[in-house]
């Protein structure tokens, strides 16, 4: 390594190197938005935590930080050529530059530790008991993270799928623990929107254009009367009682529902228009994949075709698939609702 | 203990009721006279675990690879969350102006422990000593290191291409006073200022830029710049050809490259025009070839 700063050049040097410096700070820092703020606090008390690095996030520069921290904890005097592209980004990127600062202080105080005892202690054991406010949160990290990694994927013409899958599944999993159906909703209201960025499903879902697009009524579950009150799964206040062994869904002014019989999922849709009467339809479950509990008819989640045509009364009933999962288990139906979060129809020809 | 990394990365469902505790003790403690406010205490740990997922340790599996984080003790580890928390809980109460009245007033029940005053400890220095803590000592040390002012040159050579854009470069340069490195650059590109000054300057600069910004993060630049500088150390004179250097592939790869990557990177020498290679198992330049890439490389 050559580092005239390090090994002492002359003044008229280090003089150059500091109008070159200048030059390359000003090259690398673009006007960037400042660092997303967690939100705080409303008057009202309603304030959601949101993602701190949401949309300013550099997956591949950011991953790279705790090696190039350990290694500059180590005197590692190669570290800045060993990790020079990251170097060269941590000069552009305020928010990664941040991230590093944070990340090396506390590194530091790993790698060198002051006397201090760690508060440790039981805590709670399950999901359930933990905050749902923060099972949210979680939820939502690991859906921002999946995204992350499927726009580097494509960003780099290679393929990441089953580390994306993998996060969401467990962001859906998570989901599954929080009662509280507006929670719930803000857990995955982007799950739809990354579960478009996997190739397959822009593809084959998109391509397809549906006649109707069924979304869950989100219910509160979490006791076992029957009865809960639920809410639509957009914003509009909408509230009614319902089966909690039933999902309902919505298309506008369509309505339908599934429900289980035994092992078998059964989709329940009623009032199809003329056009689809005396017609076999294609489902698609549009999130299908992800969940591994349910054996789907046919095998693929994006193509289901009925078992019968629309009847004359533009009801359709045919299964959907196989599962373990009970719908009148709390945190089973959960996970199953959220997988029918869209679920479209179209005619078959 | 109650969970480790291992744990969090393999067992997160399992797992994350036991970290939140963790950090929710923590939060409390070094949030201080904020213990009390739900939302400060969810934004602490919402960072915290927003950051572990981030970094792969929260869920990530095999699926993301290891980091130093995964090979510290237990005891570290938690001594990382715990800073961490220490961090946003700092950078809350700074938002949140508060006004401390007492020290007794941050204290925790453990008030013994050398880091249970976070607002005076981080007035005398939040982050100690850190290399790199500015960007100006990061673009310092890149101008003053060899090999990372070589990829800056190696980046501003590509933009030979687009000639306006290298004129507002080196108009760019030279307004700095970085009157050396242009002089460098100049013999090497043949470059000379144009009489008139271009009326779309600023637009050429801007392109000219936003290149060499993608250019220096690139993995690839850094590659070839490095094993450009390996041939000028490790060749040597052909054995019969008069005027001819050689160097093998495995030679430049050494331990650290792939002999694949080496082979991207000669190719992109190529495309350059700094040397001729078509695939061979060794490298050969003209004696011309080698002053070139050391002069502009080894700036000698």
């Amino acid at each position: 390594m050559n580092d005239e700063t390090i090994l002492g050049g002359s003044s008229e040097l280090r003089g150059n190197y500091q109008t070159l410096g200048l030059w390359l700070q000003q090259i690398l820092q673009r006007p960037e938005p400042s660092i997303t703020e967690t939100a705080t606090a409303d008057n009202d008390g309603e304030a959601q935590l949101e993602l701190t690095l949401a949309g300013n996030y550099h997956l591949s520069f950011y991953q790279q930080l705790p090696d190039f921290i350990m290694a500059l904890l180590n005197n590692d005097l190669q570290a800045p050529l060993t990790y020079a592209p990251l170097l060269f980004h941590l000069a552009a990127c305020r928010e990664c530059h941040s991230a590093y600062l944070d990340l090396y202080s506390s590194m530091h105080a790993a790698v060198y530790p002051i006397a201090t005892r760690p508060l440790l202690g039981q805590g709670t054991r399950t999901l359930s008991a933990t905050p749902h406010r923060m099972l949210s949160h979680l939820s939502q990290s690991l859906i921002s993270q999946a995204e992350a990694i499927l726009l580097q994927a494509r960003h780099e013409h290679m393929e990441n799928d089953a580390a994306a899958r993998s996060l969401l599944q467990l962001a859906l999993r998570v989901s599954a623990h929080i009662t509280q159906s507006t929670l719930r909703r803000e857990a995955l209201k982007d799950l739809v929107r990354v579960a478009t960025l996997f190739e397959q499903a822009s593809t084959s879902y998109q391509s397809a254009s549906s006649e109707h697009s069924y979304t869950p009524v989100l219910a509160t579950s979490g006791n076992t009367r029957r009865g809960a009150v639920v809410r639509r799964a957009d914003s509009s206040v909408h509230a009614h009682t319902v089966d909690n062994a039933v999902i309902r869904l919505q298309a506008q002014s369509l309505e339908g529902n599934i429900v289980q019989r035994g092992e078998i999922l059964e989709l329940q849709l009623h009032n199809l228009e003329e056009s689809l009467r005396g017609s076999f339809v294609i489902i698609s479950v549009f999130l299908g994949s992800l969940l591994e509990p349910v054996r789907w008819s046919g095998g693929n989640p994006g193509a289901i075709m009925s078992v019968v045509p629309v009847d004359e009364n533009g009801t359709l009933i045919t299964p959907l698939g196989t599962t373990d999962l009970r719908l009148t288990q709390p945190e089973e139906r959960n996970l199953l609702e959220a997988t029918f979060m869209l679920l479209n129809i179209h005619k078959h020809v | 203990m109650p969970f480790t990394a291992h744990d969090l990365r393999y067992r997160a469902e399992q797992s994350y009721p036991l970290l939140y505790a963790y950090l929710h003790r923590n939060a409390q403690r070094f949030l201080g006279a904020l213990k009390y406010d739900a939302f400060e205490v969810d934004t602490v740990i919402g960072h915290v675990v927003e950051q572990l997922v981030r970094l792969g340790i929260l869920g990530g599996e095999d699926r993301t690879p290891l980091t130093a984080l995964d090979n510290l003790s237990d005891a570290q580890f938690y001594a990382f969350l715990s800073h961490s928390v220490r961090n946003k809980a700092i950078d809350r109460l700074r938002k949140r102006r508060l006004q401390v009245s007492s020290t007794a007033e941050l204290e925790g029940s453990d008030d013994s422990e050398a880091d249970n005053n976070p607002i005076t400890d981080a007035v005398e220095s939040l982050w100690g000593t850190t290399p790199f803590s500015t960007p100006e000592e990061i673009t310092l040390r890149i101008s003053s290191q060899l090999e990372l002012r070589n990829v800056l040159k190696h980046c501003i050579l590509a933009l030979n291409a687009a000639p306006n854009q290298l004129q507002a470069v080196m108009q760019e340069l030279h307004e700095f006073g970085a009157d050396d490195f242009i002089l460098l650059l100049a013999e090497e590109l043949h470059f000379s200022f144009d009489s008139e000054r271009n009326p779309h300057i600023s637009q050429h600069k801007d392109h000219a830029h936003k290149k060499l910004r993608l250019c220096l993060q690139r993995q690839s630049s850094h590659l070839t710049v490095a094993v450009a500088l390996r041939i000028t150390m490790y060749t040597v004179k052909h054995p019969t050809e008069k005027n001819r250097y050689e160097v093998p592939i495995q030679m430049l790869a050494q331990d650290d490259f792939s002999v694949q990557d080496v082979q991207k990177a000669l190719y992109a020498l190529v495309d350059e025009g700094l040397i001729d290679w078509h695939g061979e198992q060794k490298v050969q330049l003209s004696s011309d070839q080698l002053k070139r890439l050391s002069r502009f490389y080894k700036e000698e």
